[in-house]
């Protein structure tokens, strides 16, 4: 994976057969997981917090159900296309956004299911259920990495 | 709070008290006398007023007229009551670590929600890795509840915790 291209009104980045299949079945898999309530404090004082947490969960799970809806429309024939024996995904600002959002969600969601582990690596005794989860959190990871990276490694060299 | 500054000088004629023991006549000694924090009551204050005559030693004396204080000083008033804005109860929106999100995607999330650059951002970011939490904004209520909305929509572990 590789960046071709970045200007104000977007990117191009070109990915392989096999990253461009990765990509386009994490992002139909996307919710991998239901919404699990979140925490807005950690202290008990607040006598709102209740009523803010309600709508804190409520408001992230619209968030989710938006970001599945634009999910599908990331990996559309407009914006991934095969040319030659390559694939090119060309998306804006906000389409950036968005992939990064689901591909962190994916990988927070896959974490939170193998049970919030601190170190991230593989065990030897994982179950069948526990390698699907690490191996989308893996994945998600890669395509974050690299989304991340290629585009602010070049941010950061020309600030330097 | 009110806050009064009064200077006042306390005068005594002792030439007319001079006279009647004999002793050389001295000098009019004038002391200034500082009253701080409270007004005086007419009972209180050391000066005499104007065109008064006391007696002293059995001698009437007659007060010099610089009893009362050329100048008064404004009270400097604070105001008692401050607008709601001042009173409502502010919050720190805290980020917490963990072991999940990238280091470059923390700083790429600071960026985006705060419009920070990316020096600060890292900078929060690192905050967050090595101590275990960084506080990053101290904000009212409904403004900290949008950026934990914000920071929790990116999947980062992000609270409101109250300033005080």
């Amino acid at each position: 994976m590789r960046l071709l291209t970045h200007s104000k009104s977007g990117w191009r980045y070109q990915l392989s057969r096999v990253e461009a299949q990765a990509l386009r079945s994490l992002m139909k898999l996307f919710p991998t997981t239901a919404h699990v309530a979140v925490r807005i404090t950690q202290t008990d004082t607040d006598p709102k917090a209740a009523e803010r947490e309600k709508l804190l969960n409520e408001s992230l799970a619209e968030h989710r159900e938006e970001l599945r809806r634009k999910a599908l429309h990331l990996m559309s024939g407009d914006r991934l296309r095969l040319q030659h024996d390559r694939y090119v995904l060309g998306i804006g600002l906000e389409d950036r956004e968005i992939l990064l959002q689901i591909l962190n969600d994916i990988r927070v969601e896959s974490w939170r299911a193998l049970g919030q582990p601190d170190d991230l690596d593989p065990p030897a005794n994982l179950s069948q259920d526990e390698q699907v989860h690490h191996n989308r959190m893996s994945l998600a990871g890669y395509f974050e990495c690299n989304f991340l990276n290629l585009e602010e490694g070049r941010e950061a060299a020309a600030e330097d | 709070m009110v806050s009064y500054t009064m200077m006042v000088a306390q005068v005594i004629p002792i030439h007319s008290i001079g006279a009647s023991t004999g002793r050389p006549e001295k000098p009019l000694i004038v002391k200034p006398i500082v009253c701080r924090g409270r007004r005086m009551d007419a009972a209180q204050n050391p000066l005499p007023v104007s065109g008064r005559h006391r007696t002293f030693q059995g001698k009437t004396i007659c007060m010099p007229s610089i009893a009362e204080p050329h100048t008064v000083p404004t009270p400097t008033i604070e105001n008692a009551t401050r607008s709601d804005d001042a009173l409502a109860p502010t919050y720190y929106v805290v980020c917490w670590n963990d072991p999940v999100n990238f280091m470059d995607y923390v700083t790429h999330v600071f960026m985006k929600v705060f419009g920070w650059p990316r020096q600060k951002a890292v900078k929060h970011m690192r905050e967050v890795h090595e101590q275990g939490k960084s506080v990053l904004v101290r904000e009212g209520a409904e403004k900290a509840e949008f950026y934990v909305h914000q920071l929790q929509g990116y999947k980062l572990q992000a609270t409101m915790e109250p300033a005080e």
